[in-house]
Order: C-alpha cells, then sequence, then structure tokens
C-alpha cells in the first residue's frame, strides 16, 4: 500500500478494539492447503494467541484469490482486512498489542533479522520443494492445489502456480539447486535457530514474540506433514531444542486454550 | 593451498577496489582471512567470461556465487569466523539474510532501474568494460534482471507494478541501514576486534552505495548519516585496500 494509505488504516485501526468476531481466512485444511501456506496460517494463529486475541479460522477454496495480497493467510477484523504475518503484528500493534515491546534496539534487529532468514531459507526451501521437486509435485502439489476445482481448470491453476514459483526461484538464484543443497540449506538454518534458541524457552528468553511464533508456524508443519520422503522433517529433528520448543508452544497456546489444532503427537 | 587462486570480477572506480557487491564481499573476506587472491578484472577483452561474476578459479575447480566462494576459500582454510562463537555464527547467517531481504532490492533498484541513475553512471561505467557488441546487451540484460527479481520478490501479484513497491523497498532499506546502525554501535566490527563474514558482507553492500556518485541518492543521503556505518566502510578501505583514488 502507499504510505498515506498505511498511515490512514493505523489511524482506524488504533480506534477500535479487537472485535469478538474476527476472522482467518485459509485455504481448505484436508484436501487443499499445502505445506507453505500451513506454515504461514499457523505462525499467524499462534501469533494472536500469543498476544491473547480471539480468532475464528474459516476455510475457503478461494483463500488465495480473497486476500488482498495474494498470499494467505488473511485477518478479517471490523470493516478492515489484512493479510501476511509482517502487516497484521503492524496491524495488531496499532490496536495496542505487541509482544516486542519489551526489547531494546539491538534485539528488535535481532528479531528481524532472524525473521528474515526464516523467511528467506525455511519458507524458500518449502515452495522449493513443493514446486520444483518432480517427485512431490507429481504427488502431492498438484492434486492437492487444483483439488476444489473441476477439470481443466485445476491442471491450468497449478501449472501456472507452478511456473510462477519457478520463475521467482529462478530470480534469487535458487533455480539451479538441487535438493540435496536446498536440504543443506534447510539443515544450515535450523542449527542457527537451534544454536540461536540454546537452553531458553523462548528466542528472547521469557517471553514469546512474533519470531518465535513464525519459527513454530514453519517448524511445526514441517514435522508434521506427510511429503514423498521424510527428508525435510529429518533436518528439523536433529536439533532436540527445537522439538521441545514447538512441543512447549503447542502445549502452552494451542492445548491449554481448548483449541485443538490437530494436536499431532511429534515424535 | 599451494594451487594459486584466481578471482574474476568487476572493476572498482570512487575510490572502490569494485563497485559490484558481491565481488566486493569476495575481495573483503579473501583480505580478511588471508587467502592469497589474484583478482583479475574484467575489461575490454574477451578474455573470460561475465555471466557469472564473480568467479574463483583454482587449478581444478571452478566456483561462482559468493557464498560458494566463501565456503571454498572455508574448507582450504582461509576462515575469517574461527573466533566466533555458536551463536554469534548464526547471528552471521541472519542477518545476511536480513541484507539480502531488506537491502539488496533497494541497492538494486539504484544501480539498474531508477533510470537516471542507469543511464548516466551504471550503463556507461559496464558498456566501457564490455568488448563490443556485447556492450549494447548485456547491460540492458543485467538491469532487465535487476527489475525481474525485485519485482518477483516484492511486488504483488498479478499485476506487478513498480509504483507501489518502490516506496515500500525504500522504506525497508532505510530500516534495514538503521538496524545496523544500531547493532554496530561503537564497535570497530560486527564481532569485536576481528572482521568476519558478516562485515564482508555488509562492506559489500554498502561500499558501492557510499562512495559511487549518483544523480538520484536517497539511500546514499540516509546512509551518511549513519556515521557510524560510514567509519566503518572507511576503516576497512583503509586497513585492507589502500588504493588511489579517483580510480574510473
Amino acid at each position: 500500500m502507499s504510505l498515506v494509505a498505511e498511515a490512514l488504516v493505523s489511524q482506524i485501526a488504533a480506534t477500535e478494539p479487537w472485535p469478538e468476531n474476527a476472522t482467518l481466512y485459509q485455504q481448505l485444511k484436508g484436501e487443499q492447503i499445502l505445506l507453505s501456506d500451513n506454515a504461514a496460517s499457523l505462525a499467524v494463529q499462534a501469533f494472536l494467541q500469543m498476544c491473547n486475541l480471539p480468532i475464528k479460522v474459516v476455510c475457503r477454496a478461494n483463500a488465495e484469490y480473497m486476500s488482498p495480497s495474494g498470499k494467505v493467510p488473511f485477518i478479517h477484523v471490523g470493516n478492515q482486512v489484512v493479510s501476511e504475518l509482517g502487516p497484521i503484528v503492524q496491524f495488531v500493534k496499532a490496536k495496542g498489542h505487541s509482544l516486542s515491546d519489551g526489547l531494546d534496539e539491538v534485539q528488535k534487529a535481532e528479531m528481524k533479522a532472524y525473521m528474515e532468514l526464516v523467511n528467506n531459507m525455511l519458507l524458500t526451501a518449502e515452495l522449493y520443494l513443493q514446486w520444483c521437486d518432480e517427485a512431490t509435485v507429481g504427488e502431492i502439489t498438484h492434486a492437492r492445489y487444483g483439488s476444489p476445482y473441476p477439470w481443466p481448470l485445476n491442471h491450468i491453476l497449478a501449472y501456472q502456480k507452478q511456473w510462477e514459483v519457478k520463475r521467482k526461484m529462478k530470480a534469487i538464484g535458487w533455480g539451479n539447486k538441487t535438493l540435496d543443497q536446498v536440504l543443506e540449506d534447510v539443515d544450515q538454518c535450523c542449527q542457527a535457530l537451534s544454536q540461536r534458541l540454546g537452553t531458553q524457552p523462548y528466542f528472547f528468553n521469557k517471553q514469546p514474540t512474533e519470531l518465535d511464533a513464525l519459527v513454530f508456524g514453519h517448524l511445526y508443519t514441517i514435522l508434521t506433514t506427510q511429503l514423498t520422503n521424510d527428508e525435510l522433517s529429518e533436518k528439523v529433528k536433529n536439533y532436540s531444542n527445537l522439538l521441545a520448543f514447538c512441543r512447549r508452544i503447542e502445549q502452552h497456546f494451542f492445548e491449554d486454550r481448548g483449541k485443538g489444532s490437530s494436536s499431532i503427537r511429534l515424535s | 593451498m599451494a594451487a594459486p587462486l584466481e578471482l574474476s570480477c568487476w572493476g572498482g572506480g570512487w575510490g572502490l577496489p569494485s563497485i559490484h557487491s558481491e565481488s566486493l564481499v569476495v575481495m573483503a573476506y579473501a583480505k580478511f582471512s588471508g587467502a592469497p587472491l589474484k583478482v583479475n578484472v574484467i575489461d575490454n577483452t574477451w578474455r573470460g567470461s561475465r555471466g557469472d561474476v564473480p568467479i574463483l578459479t583454482t587449478e581444478d575447480n571452478i566456483v561462482s556465487q559468493p557464498a560458494k566462494i566463501l565456503n571454498f576459500l572455508r574448507k582450504q582454510k582461509y576462515n575469517a569466523d574461527y573466533e566466533l562463537s555458536a551463536k554469534q555464527g548464526a547471528d552471521t547467517l541472519a542477518y545476511i539474510a536480513l541484507l539480502e531481504e531488506k537491502l539488496l532490492p533497494a541497492v538494486l533498484h539504484t544501480f539498474w532501474v531508477e533510470s537516471e541513475n542507469y543511464f548516466s553512471v551504471t550503463k556507461p561505467w559496464f558498456a566501457s568494460r564490455i568488448p563490443f557488441p556485447l556492450s549494447l546487451i548485456l547491460p540492458g540484460r543485467m538491469s532487465k534482471g535487476a527489475l525481474t527479481r525485485i519485482l518477483l520478490t516484492r511486488g504483488q501479484p498479478p499485476l506487478y507494478h513498480l509504483r507501489e513497491v518502490e516506496a515500500q523497498i525504500y522504506r525497508d532499506a532505510k530500516e534495514c541501514l538503521n538496524l545496523l546502525s544500531n547493532r554496530l554501535g561503537t564497535s570497530q566490527f560486527f564481532f569485536g576486534d576481528t572482521p568476519s563474514t558478516l562485515d564482508a558482507y555488509v562492506f559489500g553492500f554498502l561500499a558501492p552505495l557510499y562512495k559511487v556518485r549518483f544523480p538520484k541518492v536517497q539511500l546514499q543521503e540516509h546512509l551518511k548519516q549513519l556515521s557510524n556505518l560510514c567509519r566503518f566502510c572507511d576503516d576497512i578501505l583503509n586497513s585492507y585496500f589502500r588504493l588511489t583514488l579517483g580510480d574510473g
């Protein structure tokens, strides 16, 4: 959005409290949603749970097209629609709720840097695996992505999305990477996250921040999604403090609140 | 280790050994880690490829892309990071990701997409170092590549418009510069007294922005206000790259 429009949205956001009927839209959970979108949606849900803001999750087949930026998830609050974790964090901040206010400048810089690391490596690796690895594309992605639509629309949309993602991969230099190199990058990223987390409960010690929500969203989804092989989740399982971290957030923010977002056992 | 290491990269100007960010990152890392690098600057002759610069050539290998080149140098025991703790190593990765996501689009835009800058500075500089007739094609292709990268990573599908994205990428870049300045504080380098990989990357991205004279300079103005980052670049230039000024 332009700067003026964004300032206006912040102004409007600040005047109203968080309503009871706020909704989060994502694709259909069982048949349609893909790994990367599920991770993003879970990250937003975790963030809102951490802020203690009620949210209802609604699944729609055309969520991607309803979203103002074309990306899921997006939230519908009052009469405003905001998509993607970054803008949602800012929107929630304008309403007076923030998880990172207690951090000093250097810590905020670190938090932003680690969030970019997750987006840069984990998210891109997920996209690569979903759309550029022929085995996964053939067996899982194509079928899932087009499932709500009749033939031939399901094929056309899937191919179009694949072409878009491949273009992006090429532009950022991932076009020539092999699957092994991508998995190595994932390993490097998980190692960095594990080293940063250390033995603390959350990344910035006692209180969770949006970084914890983002990392949880991605790692939990990777651990609990069935793919053609287990290599991706094996990379994450190598780091026991990351597993404990996911379990802790799942227990604290999802099970305890009675919101069973498929509390699958982390083996 | 005895094999000579040769680096092909773009040349320098305005007091810098190279005005190409990625080449500069590799050159800085080589200086920090003590790797003996023979630098072959790309010039007007047909010799040498211009495709994937910078490129490191040894007797048996050809390595391209800064990340891979740095890995290769580390395997050859030229490691600038051995004094870092595990957490600092993790921080390095995170900050590099921050640079690539937030700062790089704006740097690409300043060099390759902003028409005044591109036509009066960037294109003539690169064209003068590429033999005819490639000089007519290659700069245009690099510019197109930069624009595509910006739009695909920041633009909103399905209509990728540059206008909407421009304001956002400059805002992100200024925020990134502020974050780097906060992180650096008053230290000489990002992790204490010796330079490391992160210093090489920050130097590689910031120095061209700092030194190259452009007509349209909003990001440069912002950078010049962050005096510790300017001091950081100048220190590295003076200590590791003692060159004569006015080169190009």
